[in-house]
């Protein structure tokens, strides 16, 4: 069954030591599927596993397949799957929650603690050949839908999460932190959501003129000084245009972002700290309290994988523009891909073509 | 009926406690504005000082507030409609009554979400430049006057005031007969939120102070558990694990009813995934916490700001006996220039002293 070939992935197993070598995959389970890998993103914490075999509380203890952001065709389904057949073109949800614990009986299953997620120590992830995943985390691409925008709907769902979690709407009125591939897909998500303004900020000007490109009502350049706040809120102000900004999006996650964020967001508004930059933050958290801007954690996502894919399949979304490298699978090209990924500035989402 | 306003009821001025300088408080003369159609003049009766109040009179400023000229100081207050305006229908001579202190425009993006408490054009009693109610007679509008049950005080009456804090830190927080809570400082604002968490059904309250003396208090009025903390940050996963075994569960939600970096750091840590911080207690203004990691938790910051809507849930409250303020008064004294210096005195003191009440 299947081809002769052995099976490969992207093993993690040091500090900048990726090796494509041989992937024994587990038995077929009667819910699962087998999939063969044809479009796989590189994530910043794909990025950060590589640079520091860890990310967060999460070690790196032995090797590891990498990558998450996937889609492929389908192999083989095991003998209960009804919903899924081989040659189905499928987008992959990485994680999977235990379904028995408080958090997943209430629907907020991202939140388990004892999620198996790809390429979260310890779980294999998908930069491989071939992999196999519950039947139920695999959806199918409408025939207008590429693998590479299906692999696009793992950060996509970040923004879209995020839009739901802050009630992004036609009327809410949007700043973005970071012009990252982050910051650019709440951009797209909450554009989707009606947002009629949206403004982005950024230090890097290449990345806000992606910004722009890709729909923001306006873009300011900013700095990593504190200092520079106070003037780059009321540079937020002018460029949204004098209305209140309803929601931020803070994509970046430092002390400065959160601050620039808490002192732009109007009264009863709510800040989303999307991005995951320093633990330890200092910000001037009783003065936003004092105006009851609510801060809201985002942490991956839940139930987006079908709303990501109409969005694409309308057209309401398009996220071709971010995929601005690609690579194929070989040991040369999946060491140069991370790099790539690792160097930012207009590198926005790799991609490997499998 | 409205007579012919006066500014001096028989024969003697109306006198208020003025702020005039840093830590000076002099009881002077007070003159009102006319009354308007739709405003009540009330005789006070019964007014409570509040943190905010010492603060003003300690430092002639409160956040981004500053004493500028002479104001009259306090806000939590009750009293006995003495006069009322010509188009006021819902109150008459003789009522007694509980004032919300705040008179909002109505007119901003903030009073037309029914959002009011955020108000960019507010007047707050004792909040620069609104003069205060600690007063023998001020002028308010009769919609913010609220009447009290026969069988509610105006001592009861004055207490609505911070008991709206956390009535509305409830609500924001959706505290409910599952919600289990955390409550971080045991001062007026922690015992309020106490007593209005448990009238809204949590089963569970634990509550955590650096006081001994505040938490038998606590205790007493009925917390579930009592931890005592220490000031530094190093102790917080140890407090951390004593909270949970105290509230044998996760926490749902906590409020940080103090505000320094230490409480939220606690509040953040001991909030289970998906739960909520409401921070109340506003102290300091920059903070360091660790705030990414309970952000990818989904823990959520709730800010709370005054209160809106609460007067008529905590009357309610209060009538029924579902809350008993009563306790939380712990000093009381009259409206004269020695008794309110050491009124003043006694608040700042904290310790012993919940809340302090003046009977005029």
């Amino acid at each position: 069954m299947g081809s002769c070939e052995e099976n490969m992935a992207a093993w993690l197993y040091g500090v900048n030591d990726l090796r494509v070598l041989p992937y024994k995959l587990p038995a077929l389970g009667p819910r699962d599927v087998r999939v063969s890998m044809k479009a796989v993103g590189i994530c910043g914490s794909d990025v950060h596993y590589l640079k520091t075999m860890s990310c967060g509380h999460f070690l790196v203890k032995e090797p590891m397949v990498i990558g998450h952001e996937s889609a492929g065709i389908i192999d083989e389904v095991g003998s209960e799957v009804t919903t899924l057949a081989p040659g189905d073109r499928v987008a992959l949800e990485p994680g999977t929650g235990c379904w028995r614990c408080d958090r997943c009986k209430e629907g907020r299953y991202n939140l388990c603690p004892d999620m198996k997620f790809f390429a979260t120590p310890p779980i294999h992830g998908s930069l491989a050949n071939k992999i196999v995943h519950p039947a139920d985390l695999c959806f199918k691409l409408p025939d207008n839908v590429s693998l590479e925008e299906g692999a696009m709907c793992e950060p996509l769902s970040v923004g879209v999460y995020a839009c739901r979690r802050a009630q992004i709407g036609p009327e809410t009125n949007v700043l973005v932190m970071g012009a990252g591939p982050i910051g650019l897909v709440s951009l797209l998500a909450a554009r989707a959501f009606g947002a009629p303004r949206i403004v982005v900020v950024d230090v890097d000007r290449n990345r806000l003129s992606v910004a722009k490109e890709v729909g923001a009502f306006a873009t300011v350049q900013v700095s990593t000084k504190t200092e520079d706040i106070e003037k780059e809120v009321e540079q937020i102000q002018k460029a949204v245009g004098g209305v209140g900004i309803d929601v931020t999006l803070d994509c970046v996650g430092f002390s400065k972002t959160m601050s620039t964020a808490l002192s732009a967001t109007r009264s009863g508004g709510k800040v989303c700290l999307v991005g995951m930059g320093h633990c330890d933050m200092t910000i001037p958290l009783t003065p936003a309290a004092a105006r009851e801007v609510d801060i809201l954690g985002v942490f991956r996502y839940k139930n987006t994988w079908p709303q990501c894919l109409e969005f694409l399949s309308s057209g309401k979304i398009d996220v071709k523009p971010l995929i601005t490298h690609r690579y194929g699978f070989s040991q040369e090209e999946v060491v140069d891909a991370f790099e790539t990924s690792a160097r930012g500035s207009n590198a926005i989402k790799v991609m490997f073509n499998l | 009926m409205s007579r012919e306003n006066k500014t001096e009821e028989d024969g003697k001025e109306n006198m208020a406690a003025w702020l005039v300088g840093i830590k000076t408080l002099r009881i002077q003369p007070y003159t009102l504005p006319p009354l308007g159609p739709h405003d009540a003049k009330i005789r006070i009766k019964a007014v409570g000082i509040c943190g905010s109040d010492v603060h003003h009179f300690k430092h002639m400023r409160c956040a981004n507030f500053v004493v500028k000229k002479p104001m009259v100081i306090g806000h939590e207050c009750a009293g006995v409609v003495e006069e009322v305006g010509s188009q006021v229908k819902s109150l008459t001579v003789g009522d007694r009554v509980a004032l919300e202190p705040g008179i909002s425009c109505g007119r901003c993006n903030s009073c037309r979400v029914g959002r009011y408490n955020l108000c960019s054009e507010m007047k707050f009693f004792g909040s620069p430049p609104t003069n205060g109610s600690l007063a023998t007679m001020v002028l308010h509008p009769a919609n913010l006057c609220f009447k009290l049950p026969d069988n509610v005080s105006l001592e009861e009456g004055a207490m609505c005031e911070p008991l709206s804090v956390g009535v509305h830190a409830c609500r924001r927080a959706n505290i409910g007969p599952e919600t289990k809570v955390l409550i971080v400082g045991a001062g007026p604002i922690g015992l309020v939120s106490m007593l209005a968490a448990r009238a809204f059904g949590a089963p569970k309250i634990v509550m955590v102070d650096i006081d001994d003396c505040r938490l038998s208090f606590a205790k007493k009025l009925g917390a579930d558990g009592t931890i005592l903390a220490s000031t530094k940050i190093e102790d917080v996963q140890d407090e951390v694990i004593q909270i949970e075994n105290a509230i044998g569960a996760r926490v749902d939600v906590s409020f940080d009813c103090v505000g320094v970096d230490k409480t939220m750091t606690t509040a953040l840590s001991a909030t289970r995934a998906g739960g909520k911080v409401c921070l109340v207690g506003l102290a300091q203004s920059q903070m360091s916490i660790p705030l990414t990691p309970a952000a990818a938790r989904e823990v959520d910051v709730i800010g709370i700001f005054r209160y809106r809507n609460t007067w008529p849930l905590c009357i309610d409250f209060l009538r029924t006996g579902k809350i008993d303020v009563k306790p939380l008064i712990t000093h009381r004294f009259s409206f004269s220039q020695q008794d309110v210096e050491k009124a003043f005195e006694t608040t700042a003191r904290g310790g012993n002293a919940i809340k302090v009440m003046f009977n005029l």
